[in-house]
């Protein structure tokens, strides 16, 4: 009896890990969208227009990893878009005063700023979709009134932004960027007691408070890192265009959330993770490609991609997992 | 008369787990028939599919000589056959006599139009069938459970006046949450059905079944093992059969009262909270387990909670080791060394769709780790298993979902999550073995016990009065939210089942 159960143990720890495997539906979406692209267009595959696609989906990743962990945790995060809007603006104006460090500065007031919301969120049980709704406005007019709303050059002198818009051995520094943030973030999910607690409130609140897991500093953490991730996203943005404008980001919030989900993140939270994040992000971004490539004319495109990704989403999410739909 | 049903070679399997294997069957017309078996015995998966919630693979059921599809709920209905669920089936938010007629067709709501005087009317008639007298426009939410229950037992009986033949009715262990007064009033009801009904009765209580059944089946592992006239059999008998060995008879003769420090670890002092409970005074010291008996409502489940910081607190004090402690949240108790182990385990014990192996390390996993900082996973996972393989968990893997055990291993895995703590001094067990059988409650209560001879104090809010006075050192009995009695067992006397009831109602 013993031994029988010892061994079924072990056989256990050595059977395989079904996480590892769920984000295997998306990444084959994400396959097919990219053999029917090169397809109708070979370009497209080149190595060449693979770096700039990647150099392109970049500030869409970075805001889906980062909206992904509040809805992980049964939140979630709508005031990225205005993070990474004012991000651009506040880079110009703080200038004059922090020169060189500026970008570094504007990312670690992104992440008070995200902080208080999640402490605001958690300690006074307001509601994440109304709180991040109100500083998604805030942060949004912020950003029209210090800009005069107008676009503005990016000053030459700030370092983390002359760094990202260059490049190292032909890899542009905004994907080296992301990709130290995903191993960052995935060691921390990994190894500390955050990643556990994460999933742990998503799954069941009541139960984790029970558990006795830190509710309020779980989320306190987690807006941070999101507004963070927002903050280094509208970072990505600026070094591309070079020029900071007060509405940089308005279109990505959508785009952010249909990531999550094309990742195969649930809504309802408990169910996903950071690859999936990683993944729905590089089938967002590949999805405006696509709408390119098939000559949509630009009025339609919104159209065009609505409906790929409604296609999309309804082959990646396995609502198996999900339960009832809502 | 009519109303016998017959299974024939009955076969279920989900995915490669066969829940029930060649199940023959015969429901005889007008009598009780009690259906018993372990967490996982394959009880469940018979009365769905006789529910019409779940489709046999192999195998007939046959109404009356006509073999019968049962493809969904409506369809049972329609052949008279109603369950009563454990869980309860009822709307909250809907009144009353709205989930009376929720799934039948009534006149009162013909084409999608409520009529609400006549529907309130015809529920208030369904009501008095049972003799209960509860305001049809009542909300369900804000009935007490045993009332719900009732609402539900008129449900299902609403379902006579579809058809012409005496009704089906499956009971899912109807009297797991219910008050020893509750429980004798669902028994009238069911005696007074005998004979005009057939009727199907689950329970863990093996003295209940043998009371309220006329034949018993036992199952196994989702084969049928045993038949029996409830006449012809006896509880020990019955407890064999299920559980394949013997019950240990006289599980408290082997407990010593352990070595008592001079403070006591645990000590309460006029502890009060709202309606709840008053003036709550009692002590507990090293290695003791106290046991709190008291029906819904008494204050015991809040008194727990209120330990374990989980409940608002009025006034008194709560001191752990002579210091004053007062736990203001769960997070704050577990740092003074307290678990829980809550009665609705679903919704606060356990995360459902997580690994077994992820709910045994939520609270504890960083006592194993690098500093308190940073995850071990090699260290943590073998304390797990151990633990769980102690408490006798069944499982394909440890990474399996939790929600895909039967109950008793659930709370077994939610056990093992608080003694992984390196530093528990108290552990507060609200209802430990509700829902759980005869087997896989005498492994939680033997790893409690053991526990307990290691010096941890355990504070134990008891389903019922004989597991109470096979575990416990003292008890304490709590009435509308004050101590009514206390009693000392620890010198071996034993106090009758009678005495603590008395002090309970």
């Amino acid at each position: 009896m013993g031994n029988a159960l010892d061994s079924t143990l072990i056989a256990a720890l050595r059977g395989r890990r079904s996480t590892l495997l769920r984000g295997l539906g998306p990444l084959a979406v994400l396959i097919a969208l990219v053999a029917i692209s090169a397809a109708i267009a070979p370009g497209v595959v080149e190595v060449d227009s693979l770096v700039s696609f990647l150099s392109d989906a970049a500030p869409i990743i970075a805001l889906v990893i980062g909206g992904t962990l509040p809805i992980l945790a049964g939140s979630i995060d709508l005031s990225v878009a205005g993070v990474a809007s004012l991000t651009g603006v506040l880079v110009v104006v703080l200038n004059p005063i922090f020169g060189p460090w500026t970008s570094v500065v504007v990312i670690l007031i992104a992440m008070a700023f995200g902080a208080t919301q999640g402490l605001l969120h958690s300690w006074l049980q307001l509601p994440s979709f109304i709180v991040t709704l109100g500083t998604l406005s805030m942060l949004s007019g912020l950003a029209l009134l210090l800009s005069n709303a107008t676009a503005e050059p990016i000053p030459d002198n700030d370092l983390f932004v002359t760094y990202l818009s260059d490049s190292t051995a032909d890899i542009p520094n905004t994907v080296i960027a992301l990709i130290i943030i995903i191993a960052v973030l995935g060691l921390m999910l990994r190894y500390l007691r955050l990643g556990r607690d994460i999933y742990a409130l998503g799954t069941g609140e009541r139960a984790a408070i029970m558990s006795a897991v830190n509710v309020i500093a779980v989320r306190t953490i987690i807006f941070a890192i999101s507004a963070g991730c927002a903050a280094i996203a509208g970072l990505f943005l600026i070094s591309i265009t070079a020029f900071s404008s007060p509405t940089l980001a308005g279109n990505l919030l959508l785009l952010s959330i249909v990531g999550v989900v094309l990742g195969g993140t649930a809504i309802s939270g408990g169910v996903g993770g950071l690859l999936p994040a990683v993944v729905g992000g590089l089938i967002t971004s590949w999805l405006r490609i696509v709408t390119v490539i098939i000559g949509v004319q630009p009025t339609a495109q919104n159209i065009v991609f609505g409906l790929t990704a409604l296609v999309a989403v309804a082959l990646t999410t396995d609502r198996s997992k999900l339960g009832i739909i809502k | 008369m009519t109303g016998s049903l017959v299974l024939k070679g009955v076969r279920k399997t989900y995915g490669s787990v066969v829940a029930l294997e060649g199940i023959d069957l015969e429901i005889r017309a007008g009598q009780v028939l009690g259906l018993i078996g372990q967490n996982g015995s394959g009880k469940s998966t018979l009365l769905k599919i006789l529910a019409g919630l779940a489709a046999p693979d192999q195998g007939e059921i046959i109404l009356d000589g006509q073999p019968i599809v049962l493809d969904s709920a409506a369809t049972a209905s329609r052949y008279g056959i109603g369950m009563v669920h454990q869980e309860q089936s009822l709307i909250p938010n809907l009144t009353v006599a709205e989930n009376i007629f929720l799934d039948k067709p009534h006149p009162a709501t013909r084409n999608g139009l409520y009529r609400w005087g006549a529907l309130n009317k015809a529920a208030q008639a369904q009501l008095h069938k049972i003799s209960v007298e509860l305001p049809t426009r009542a909300l369900v939410e804000d009935l007490r459970f045993a009332e719900r229950q009732q609402v539900e037992l008129a449900k299902v009986l609403a379902i006579e006046e579809l058809v012409d033949r005496p009704p089906i009715i499956l009971f899912d262990e109807p009297t797991s949450v219910l008050t020893p007064d509750e429980i004798k009033l669902l028994f009238k009801q069911i005696n007074r059905l005998r004979g005009n009904a057939t009727i199907v009765f689950v329970s863990h209580r093996l003295e209940e079944v043998l009371e309220i059944s006329d034949r018993i089946v036992v199952m196994t592992d989702g084969r049928k093992v045993a038949e029996r006239d409830s006449g012809s059999v006896d509880r020990n008998e019955l407890y064999e059969l299920m559980v394949g060995r013997q019950r240990v008879t006289d599980a408290r003769s082997d407990r010593k009262p352990a070595a008592q420090a001079s403070t006591p670890v645990l000590k309460i002092e006029r502890l009060s909270s709202g309606q709840h409970f008053r003036n709550i005074n009692f002590e507990l010291r090293r290695g003791e387990i106290l046991g709190i008996a008291g029906v819904l409502g008494s204050g015991a489940e809040e008194v727990c909670r209120a330990v374990f910081g989980a409940e608002r607190v009025d006034a008194g004090g709560i001191a752990i080791e002579g210091r004053a402690a007062n736990p203001t949240s769960p997070r704050t108790a577990v740092r003074q060394g307290i678990g829980y182990l809550p009665a609705d385990r679903r919704a606060e014990g356990m995360l459902p769709s997580r690994s077994l192996f992820e709910n045994a390390v939520l609270t504890f996993g960083l006592d194993y780790g690098w500093r308190s900082l940073v995850l071990r996973r090699g260290k943590e996972r073998p304390v797990a298993l151990e633990w769980m393989k102690r408490l006798k968990v069944k499982m394909h893997t440890p990474y399996a979902p939790i929600s895909s055990l039967s109950g008793g291993n659930q709370q077994k895995t939610v056990l093992a999550k608080w003694l992984m703590a390196r530093k528990l001094k108290i552990l507060l067990l609200d209802h430990p073995s509700r829902g759980l059988d005869p087997g896989a409650r005498d492994d939680l209560f033997a790893v409690i016990r053991e526990q307990a001879d290691k010096g941890l104090s355990i504070v134990f809010v008891g389903d019922t009065i004989s597991e109470l006075l096979e575990l416990s050192d003292r008890i304490v009995v709590m009435r509308d939210g004050e101590i009514t009695a206390r009693f000392d067992l620890t010198d071996g006397a034993m106090p009758k089942e009678e005495e603590v009831v008395a002090a309970m109602v």
